[in-house]
């Protein structure tokens, strides 16, 4: 038996297909949340109002749906419960990753929200010098930024009052990449619990850090850990838009990898037979 | 309904052209290509000067003298272009990775070395502890890590009676490690899947208007 062999862009056009079904015909797939997402969400809600949270990590892709699906929520819900953020990106895009979610929040005084900006979240500027700049921050933030995003002296930002060093921290949230060197020197030197809106692939490669931190370090897993936050809040945004599409690609992705070891066992039946004529 | 803002238009337009190398190379995906190159080099060089700034503020206002120094350092490294003066980029280069180095590789160990090996101690003491799921996970955990670690270990070849059980163990070891490699690339694509989720999603919501 010989099956057929499909070509790249016959695979990419089922691929399309599969994508844009759930737009128009959605699934409605319901997550379950996981013990991971649950404790982070436990964790967000059990800080007193007035806690200082710190967000950052390294890069993203695209906005990607894999972390601020995570982030987005958890914002809303910080915002809700009266706690300070504090935003450091270490690469020079997290900036922009940064604010765009804390404007799909939707928590600024512009938009009817609770936060106001100086007061209740900061947006830092890229801080160079990814772990040496993180362990100068630690230490001593004055000394280490003086400036906001935007140019403005950090004296000038109520909520940079209260934050000198790691001992003001009460929670890092990583939604970005190289949240391992988040996760080694925030949690590994200076003992500070860290939630991290993983990408799927830094959930299954980074998973066993939750073991060497044990209670200090959660991570929730991708697109699909963000629509679990989601439910938690009593949303529907970003998480549950990727979900369907997400079960979709991963019934392709079986299928074609079925498909495609089929095809090469089947393949190499047929060389063995001809060999031997 | 389809949106009438030019920049979710522009945002639809350059990723179309981006999907358009899936089809083949061509002159679309070329555009969309330079466009983003161009874009980065330009968003890097305005961050880097506005960076340059404001840490070096303190300096030109005489609150911190001292960064002096890392200026200092910071222009010597121009020197690598000249061959006959590249030496002097060396130094801060060399405080630059030394610095790194240093403060990087006293959390790698405490972290990843030691700390893993204290984890997989500490769970191997919680075998028959907790829902059987649980126990399941820290076997594989204990094992597996045991196994794969052997495998890097006992490269060279000895006779004794505890040669055939390790070569067993090796034997675990190898099959332990394609299956973290097969997770890892599966995970992977899950991942770059959820990059043209994101893509398309902007497109069928933002851009057109559905769902």
């Amino acid at each position: 038996m010989k099956l057929p062999e499909l070509k790249a862009s016959q695979i990419w056009a089922i691929v399309l297909i599969g994508y844009l079904i759930p737009a128009f015909i959605p699934l409605g797939m319901n997550p379950v949340i996981s013990q991971a997402t649950q404790t982070v969400y436990n964790t967000i809600q059990s800080l007193p109002p007035g806690s200082i949270v710190m967000c950052g990590g390294g890069g993203v892709f695209a906005f990607d749906l894999e972390s601020s699906a995570g982030l987005i929520p958890a914002i809303q819900q910080m915002a809700r419960n009266g706690v300070k953020v504090v935003f450091y990106p270490m690469w020079i895009e997290t900036m922009q990753f940064n604010k765009y979610c804390v404007d799909s929040a939707r928590v600024d005084e512009k938009y009817g929200g609770p936060w106001k900006y100086g007061r209740d979240y900061v947006f830092l500027p890229y801080i160079p010098g990814n772990e040496v700049g993180l362990v100068s921050f630690m230490n001593d933030v004055k000394k280490t930024v003086s400036v906001d995003y935007a140019g403005t002296p950090i004296d000038q930002l109520p909520l940079m009052a209260g934050l000198n060093s790691y001992k003001d921290i009460k929670l890092w949230i990583c939604a970005e990449w190289d949240g391992v060197t988040i996760l080694r020197y925030v949690t590994g030197q200076y003992g500070i619990p860290v939630m991290w809106f993983a990408q799927s692939s830094a959930y299954a490669a980074y998973g066993s850090y939750m073991s060497i931190y044990p209670g200090q370090i959660y991570l929730t897993n991708g697109a699909l850990g963000g629509a679990q936050y989601e439910k938690l809040n009593g949303i529907t945004g970003l998480g549950h838009a990727a979900l369907d599409s997400n079960v979709m690609f991963t019934i392709m992705f079986v299928g074609f990898l079925v498909l495609g070891n089929l095809t090469m066992l089947f393949g190499e039946k047929n060389v063995n037979r001809k060999v031997k004529t | 309904m389809i949106s009438v803002d030019p920049w979710v238009w522009l945002s639809a337009i350059l990723t179309l052209c981006s999907f358009s190398l899936l089809y083949g190379d061509n002159k679309f995906f070329k555009f969309a290509e330079y466009t983003f190159t161009a874009v980065v080099i330009g968003h890097n060089v305005v961050m880097g000067y506005f960076t340059l700034k404001s840490g070096f503020n303190p300096l030109f206002t005489g609150q911190k003298l001292l960064l002096i120094v890392p200026l200092i350092l910071g222009l010597m490294v121009i020197f690598m272009v000249w061959r006959k003066y590249a030496w002097l980029a060396a130094i801060p280069m060399a405080i630059i990775i030394g610095v790194s180095q240093g403060i990087t590789v006293r959390a790698l160990v405490s972290t990843d070395v030691m700390g893993n090996v204290k984890a997989v101690i500490s769970e191997g003491s919680n075998f028959f502890i907790g829902n059987p799921t649980d126990i399941v996970g820290v076997m594989l955990r204990v094992v597996f890590t045991i196994a794969a670690v052997s495998y890097f270990l006992f490269t060279f070849a000895f006779k004794n009676t505890a040669s055939k059980p390790l070569e067993y163990l090796r034997i675990l070891g190898k099959y332990v490690l394609l299956i973290y490699i097969g997770i890892y690339i599966g995970n992977q694509s899950m991942q770059n899947s959820m990059l043209a989720t994101s893509a398309i999603n902007r497109l069928v919501r933002n851009w057109l208007g559905f769902g």
